[in-house]
């Protein structure tokens, strides 16, 4: 299951070295700043980070989902908001992968290739949870069609080349009538708003976006009109996936340094007694349970079994395990934890309980699957 | 040196009340006692004034055996003593028997210099009172003070009225009612609380005052009292674009005669 | 068995309420991004007699008992923690000399914590495990009648700003009972403040190390006497536990409430979200802690005022509020989603405070097994 081939090992050890390198040295730098990090695009550009979710005929390095999520926690190991600005990245090339056609995908792969960024536009102020009650609309006018609208929250809003915005197409058939738009970086009347200060994930870039009569031809929908929705909840499918890597990255790093802390406050004959010992192992348990539930999902995900109930869990139990960790961590290392970047794992965990859907909504669609479970696959399919 | 009584009324904290949302009554169960509003004025306004001048402060309540709760609570805030009565008829008493209640009481414990209110209760704001006892103590009464000065014998109060302020003097004795912003109350410090332990609270009973039952019999009853809760229309306009549901909206308050 | 408060400490409580909207809720926010140590707020304590509300009237105390006390601080922290904290550390010093102080030291340092002319720091921990052990313990070496004390104090509360430290040295390395505690001028000649922390929050009360090169103190400096100071800390240390659990609660309230407000305007679904059992479970947990944590603390308090022994019930709240208080806020922020994230509304202010008033500086062991030993 979690066990990789040697080519994921690489992969896992060349993703380390780029956190190594470019972010765990400037994560508290720009956390205190609450700043974007232009220089990390650069740099991943390098490393064809962006590509990760493109396949590898549109030029893209295609992971598959396991190794994914082995990258993707190596990024939250090093800093949240910066693993936030590259996982949302991919998951904006999510949708495409869901509903693009060959043109469309040809044509927004194309930056990404080049180092840009994408950001998936949902939410709103009055769209949260409650997501089918989006009010931006999209009218169809000769062969375009007009956004007007708010949305807000959205990871990436002021550094992305393209974005997916769902809009409404048709108020009368309510969750039916949302389509998904790409929206180009500079179209008219696509203006960026206020950006948030946030708790934690401060260096990942957080705004409003407004649109105004922005055109957008009509070749730009995805898939048909009213399939918004339905991308948006498959491409939510994979993002949350991704986003419990990063949570679990957050969980194993808290460990790591509670662990490094513990060994040299108690050097030598003072260990630390069995009181600490068990909170240690019991935090152990959470990240190792917590990471075989996202292998275990992204080996369903990369089988093409369904995977939206493991998904769910997967996002519920890393986003709350990483919650769990960060704050045993701080109150176990003191004024130390307080007053270092351990604090910031503590503030960057919280969101994890928060974005892709709250850990509420999970429980909503992991209940509504163990209520009225889904009929069994066949045998065959599975992954040995 | 002026001698001053401050009337007091104990309310509800109006924050802690529930409105039912069935028949609107209210849940006061939850409700906290509270010194009236604009009363905490009157007493620090008395309060201020006999520390620079010299003087006494007493206070003076009329209302339910809840008033007890209030008694420390009025010492922490300045007066040298409080005079209470308790009495079921303040359950249902209109400003007439407030005022008759209060004015016997005043006669029963002799003459001050001011007599202080606030401009109205929290709870009902008549704003009766103070122009009742004046009536019925024989006394010239000055309302709406957002200042108070006393030199001597006079008194100088400056009234704040809708459109101007007046400034009137008069020679006391005299009924005052000051408005919430003639001063800011004090927060009692706690050698001040816990000193209200120590002053006198002296207990005056309804029956002692020699009251008639026509008297204590309220002229204004009751019947009930209901919450306000402002309800939403909640017509969401869904047209195509902003401004055609900016048309159906103005068109909508046009008809409401609100443009 | 009453668990309501006398008459008298709804009338303090009330005052400290009063006292928090008026004072503390207009700075609370540029406390947290300045971190500036507010004099101004010092002095409207002293004032209000909240300094002196745990000494007697003869040193120009209140007197009004540890109950008192910790409702304060709740109303206090409701609003502003940070302040909270600054009054808590002052306490520990005026109530470590007035118990332990001979007459001439009460004279020299009561009567100004109490008026807030000298602010208090308490400097136990050190950067090791255990004061007095180790490389970096504080040692206090007999010389020329009186003692050098050389090493680091950490994470001293109202560092920089105390007048008067009480500094635990080892007098005698090779034994771990000779702790023992000397009031050191923060003027004296080798004693450094370090550089300001970064905390997470309860921003307004500093926090640094203290470094002590080569201090010299003279033996009327001592506090009680010489091997005394394990007594005093864990003393102090207790009654300390107590009056933070009361800062813990008063956070978790006020997120509480803010969440409830926030959830009962905030509509989803064609109905406001405290209508929905998922926030209702969030909010109903957090105020079950806050409610169960209070009356804990109170009762230990309560034990406190009767001269009862209270260690172990402090231990238990303490441990109490180190497993569930970070929740209270982490089930508060989840009740407002997203807006719970953003700086601009107050409860990522009370999540990065309260964690501050919850963690173990001592070895996180600690409580557990003071419970322990006074159950087995």
């Amino acid at each position: 299951m979690s066990i990789l081939t040697a080519e994921q090992q690489e992969i896992k050890k060349a993703a380390k070295e780029f956190v190594a390198k470019y972010i765990i040295p400037n994560a508290a730098e720009y956390d205190r700043r609450g700043e974007f990090h232009p220089f990390l695009l650069e740099a991943a550009k390098e490393s064809k980070i962006f590509t990760m979710a493109i396949p590898k005929k549109y030029g893209g390095v295609g992971y598959d989902a396991l190794t994914q999520a082995v990258v993707v926690e190596e990024w939250g190991y090093g800093c949240a908001g910066m693993g936030t600005t590259l996982a949302a990245g991919v998951l904006g090339m999510d949708s495409l992968l869901i509903a693009g056609t060959e043109e469309q995908k040809q044509r927004y792969f194309e930056p990404i290739l080049k180092g840009g960024l994408a950001a998936f536009a949902l939410t709103e102020p009055g769209a949260g949870s409650d997501a089918a009650s989006v009010q931006t609309m999209a009218v169809r006018s000769g062969d375009d069609y007009v956004l007007n609208g708010t949305k807000c929250f959205i990871t990436n809003g002021g550094y992305a080349s393209g974005y997916v915005i769902l809009a409404k197409t048709d108020p009368s058939k309510g969750v039916k009538g949302i389509s998904a738009f790409m929206v180009e970086k500079g179209r008219p009347g696509f203006t960026i708003g206020a950006a948030e200060h946030k708790l934690g994930i401060r260096s990942s870039n957080t705004v409003e976006l407004l649109l105004k009569d922005v055109h957008v031809p009509a070749s730009n929908l995805l898939g048909k009109e009213g399939d918004g929705m339905k991308i948006a909840m498959m491409t939510l499918d994979m993002g949350r996936t991704l986003i419990a890597a990063l949570a679990l990255g957050v969980a194993q790093r808290a460990l790591d340094e509670c662990v490094k802390y513990l060994k040299e406050r108690f050097p030598g004959k003072l260990q630390p007694g069995q009181t600490l010992q068990f909170k240690l192992a019991d935090m152990q348990i959470q990240v190792e349970a917590a990471r075989q539930m996202l292998h275990y999902t992204m080996n369903l995900r990369d089988s093409g079994l369904p995977y939206s109930k493991e998904s769910a869990i997967t996002k519920t139990v890393c986003g709350d395990v990483a919650m769990s960790v960060t704050t045993q961590a701080v109150s176990l290392m003191g004024s130390y934890g307080y007053t270092s970047e351990i604090a910031k794992l503590m503030r960057d965990a919280k969101i994890m309980q928060v974005y892709e859907g709250t850990n509420q909504i999970q429980r909503l669609v992991i209940s509504r699957a163990v209520l009225s479970p889904a009929p069994a696959q066949a045998a065959g399919k599975k992954a040995a | 040196m002026p001698k001053c009584l401050v009337c007091y009324k104990w309310t509800l904290d109006e924050k802690d009340i529930k409105i039912k949302p069935e028949d609107l009554s209210l849940d006061t169960s939850r409700a906290k006692g509270k010194i009236s509003d604009f009363d905490r004025n009157a007493i620090e306004e008395a309060t201020l004034i006999v520390e620079q001048q010299g003087g006494s402060v007493h206070a003076l309540t009329y209302g339910t055996s809840a008033v007890q709760q209030s008694l420390k609570d009025v010492l922490s805030r300045g007066p040298d003593t409080v005079y209470w009565i308790a009495d079921g008829s303040a359950e249902s008493a209109d400003a007439c028997v407030t005022a008759n209640v209060l004015a016997s009481a005043i006669r029963k414990l002799g003459s001050y210099d001011l007599i202080l209110c606030g401009e109205g209760s929290s709870d009902l704001f008549n704003q009766q009172t103070a122009a009742r006892l004046s009536a019925l103590l024989g006394l010239p009464c000055v309302t709406y003070l957002e200042k108070l000065s006393v030199e001597g014998d006079t008194v100088k109060a400056t009234r704040k009225l809708a459109d101007c302020t007046e400034v009137a003097t008069v020679k006391g004795p005299v009924v005052l009612s000051v408005l919430g912003t003639i001063n800011k109350p004090r927060i009692p410090s706690l050698k001040q609380v816990l000193g209200a332990a120590k002053k006198p609270k002296k207990e005056i009973k309804i029956a002692d005052l020699g009251l008639t039952p026509e008297q204590l019999q309220p002229k204004a009853i009751h019947k009930s009292v209901k919450g306000f809760v402002a309800k939403r229309k909640n017509i969401v306009y869904k047209e195509a674009n902003a401004a055609a549901n900016v048309g159906k909206l103005t068109s909508s308050l046009a008809a409401e005669g609100l443009l | 068995m009453n668990f309501q408060l006398t008459e008298e400490q709804q009338l303090i409580e009330q005052s400290a309420h009063d006292f928090a909207k008026e004072y503390l809720d207009p700075i609370v926010l540029h406390l947290d991004e300045t971190g500036e140590f507010p004099k101004g707020i010092v002095k409207e304590l002293a004032n209000h007699d909240f300094l002196g509300l745990h000494l007697p009237a003869d040193v120009g105390g209140a007197g009004a008992g540890f109950v008192s006390y910790v409702a304060v601080i709740e109303s206090l922290s409701r609003s502003c923690a940070a302040v909270a904290s600054i009054m808590n550390n002052q306490a520990m010093v005026s109530y470590a000399i007035q118990h332990w102080g001979n007459e001439a030291q009460k004279k020299q340092y009561v009567q100004a914590l109490v008026t807030g002319e000298t602010i208090g720091g308490f400097t136990i921990y050190e950067l090791g495990p255990i004061p007095g052990i180790g490389p970096d313990a504080l040692v206090a070496t007999k010389k020329d009648g009186g003692y050098v004390l050389k090493g680091t104090k950490a994470y001293v509360r109202n560092a920089g700003e105390a007048g008067v430290y009480v500094v635990f040295g080892i007098t005698d390395p090779a034994d771990p009972n000779a702790l023992t505690a000397f009031l050191v001028d923060a003027k004296a000649t080798g004693l450094t403040v370090g550089p300001k922390q970064n905390t997470m929050g309860l921003r307004g009360c500093p926090v640094a190390h203290v470094g002590l090169d080569n201090v010299s103190v003279p033996e009327t400096a001592v506090l009680g006497v010489v091997k005394a100071g394990r007594e005093i800390a864990a003393k102090v240390l207790a009654l300390a536990s107590v009056a933070e659990a009361a800062q813990t609660v008063g956070i978790g309230q006020a997120a509480v409430e803010h969440a409830a407000a926030y959830a009962k305007q905030r509509v989803q679904f064609g109905k406001p979200v405290a209508t929905l059992q998922a926030v209702q479970t969030l909010l109903a947990e957090a105020a079950t802690d806050c409610y169960l944590a209070r009356l804990g603390l109170r009762s230990a308090a309560q034990l406190v005022e009767d001269a009862q022994p209270f260690e172990s019930e402090a231990a238990m709240v303490k441990s109490f509020l180190a497993r569930l208080g970070s929740k209270i806020l982490v089930d508060s922020c989840q009740v407002e989603g997203g807006m719970g994230y953003s700086e601009a509304m107050p409860l990522p202010r009370l999540f990065r405070d309260i964690a501050g008033t919850t963690l173990l500086d001592a070895p996180a062991d600690f409580p557990d097994y003071t419970i322990a030993a006074s159950i087995a």
